[in-house]
């Protein structure tokens, strides 16, 4: 479903990815895990084209993504949601939840998976009018996911959901993350809570400083020695 | 007290042409972080094309204002398109020196077209003066007041209900994130300045109506007091530019009915660095950490 080859590139005048390659088939939950600094972000920014790659190309279904713009990326079925949420501070969760299904124009069905969203966090649904600047972070969290899924991605890009959460509230994400990837959506996930992520994954990448040092299946690598020194805290 | 109240009212209609000029300022600048100083000019240009259309057609006026809005639109687009754009990602200082230099050089375009002196602007609106109570209204007056009050209207529904209102406000929130929604974010842009380029040109049509004038420069003075308005109420945010609009209005329209006129521009230019002193978020902006 998305293939990445030999891609660098460049963050302000850092370089920040060299030469890396790896690809997502459709169906599956792939992880990329690896220390603040690794690259984890600025890789998923380059494929929703936030950023443009000085080498290398990206396809998605084939389709190679170096003449198009981030705005066409939500048209091809991929959605990204993206580090620190980024949700619309001053729009009305409602109104966050419409701007995700923006390219979309079949108002009945828009509904519908308004529904479906809170049926995954009932929380949104009582901020429904609120301000999503108000919310906790978790639940800002939660209305960035329901944001990206109202585009109804066939890829889900997934940038740090985890990141600043309590516990209680990552375990509840990653459930999430379970019951998305049961509907058969193809997803991508960045995070530094390997140990989670892991869990939730078929295959995972690991980076270090911009490239790629090791891969396999994720349960494999839940049991690695060296993984789990260096990434599950033991 | 009838003083007052006439006073008032003149304040209130001032102010409205006021409010519609900074609408434009705030929703430039809420959405590229740009204070727009070619938008008095637009202003002055949508008073020409009114000029022109009222003394070569026997137009309607309501037709003369619609063309003139629509005409200002296009012209505000291209001005984004031609001067802005192209400097999208440069330092925030070389747009603003831009616009200045858009500003100038519109004025002296103006001045090689119509030439210096004032051309006077054909009664669009049947003038005669209508009695409430002890207090005299000029149609003029009330017309100006009632049309600035139905455009903020339809400028709210839009921003508030509809899909590309919203997506307005998604861009001027979080440019990146609005990218990954899907939206067009340099359609989004063209659109804001189409629609705040249209609302400084029935400011500057109602200007010229009410003072009877049409002039090259007449875009400077009051596309600052427009400013001021903007910044008065909160730059950024269209509420605060209808409050400070008619904040500035009535303060200029009060202080000339009791001070000697000359005071009139010190007070309202005052009232710009007082803000700044103070409140430099405005009467309704918050006081938010900047991003980075």
């Amino acid at each position: 479903m998305l293939k990445v080859e030999n891609i660098d590139v460049y963050y302000d005048k850092i370089h920040a990815i060299k030469d890396l390659s790896f690809q997502v088939k459709k169906g599956e939950v792939v992880t990329l895990i690896g220390a603040n600094g690794a690259g984890k972000t600025t890789i998923l920014k380059t494929i929703s084209k936030l950023l443009t790659p000085t080498q290398g190309n990206i396809f998605f279904e084939d389709k190679p993504l170096n003449k198009l713009t981030a705005d066409q990326m939500v048209y091809l079925g991929m959605a990204h949601v993206p580090e620190g949420r980024r949700v619309f501070a001053q729009m009305s969760v409602e109104e966050n939840l419409q701007m995700g299904a923006y390219i979309r124009k079949d108002k009945d069905n828009i509904k519908k998976d308004m529904e479906r969203v809170f049926g995954y966090f009932p929380r949104l649904k009582e901020r429904i009018n609120q301000p999503a600047g108000t919310l906790s972070g978790g639940e800002q969290q939660m209305l960035a996911m329901g944001r990206a899924l109202m585009s109804k991605p066939k890829l889900l890009l997934m940038d740090e959901p985890s990141m600043g959460l309590a516990p209680i509230l990552v375990q509840e994400i990653f459930n999430i993350i379970q019951t998305i990837k049961k509907t058969g959506t193809t997803i991508l996930l960045v995070e530094q809570n390997a140990n989670q992520a892991l869990q939730v994954a078929d295959r995972a990448y690991v980076l270090e400083t911009g490239k790629i040092i090791k891969e396999g299946d994720a349960k494999t690598m839940l049991n690695d020695d060296s993984i789990k020194k260096a990434y599950l805290g033991g | 007290m009838v003083l007052f109240l006439q006073q008032l009212i003149n304040g209130l209609s001032v102010g409205s042409i006021y409010a519609l000029i900074a609408l434009g300022y705030t929703m430039v600048y809420g959405i590229i972080k740009l204070i727009n100083f070619a938008h008095g000019e637009i202003m002055m240009a949508g008073a020409y094309f009114a000029f022109l259309i009222a003394v070569s057609t026997n137009l309607p006026f309501v037709a003369v204002m619609l063309i003139s809005m629509v005409l200002a639109a296009v012209l505000g687009v291209v001005i984004e398109r031609v001067a802005y754009k192209p400097l999208r990602n440069a330092p925030r200082i070389s747009l603003l020196i831009t616009a200045i230099g858009m500003s100038l050089f519109l004025q002296n375009l103006a001045l090689v077209i119509f030439r210096a002196d004032p051309k006077i602007m054909p009664t669009l609106i049947a003038k005669h003066p209508i009695n409430i109570g002890p207090i005299q209204v000029g149609t003029v007056t009330l017309t100006t007041l009632v049309l600035s009050i139905i455009f903020m209207v339809i400028l709210d529904v839009f921003v508030k209900k509809t899909k590309p209102g919203k997506a307005m406000r998604a861009v001027s929130e979080d440019k990146d994130a609005a990218l990954l929604m899907g939206i067009n974010v340099d359609k989004t842009i063209s659109l804001t300045f189409a629609i705040g380029s249209a609302l400084g040109a029935l400011g500057g049509v109602l200007y010229g109506i009410t003072y009877t004038q049409v002039y090259p420069t007449m875009g400077i003075l009051p596309g600052l007091k427009a400013f001021i308005a903007a910044v008065l109420g909160g730059i950024g945010l269209i509420p605060g530019a209808v409050l400070g609009g008619f904040a500035v209005g009535m303060v200029e329209t009060i202080s000339k009915a009791y001070l000697p006129t000359q005071w009139t521009d010190a007070i309202v230019f005052g009232i710009l660095i007082v803000v700044l002193l103070i409140k430099p978020t405005g009467i309704l902006g918050k006081n938010e950490k900047e991003k980075v």
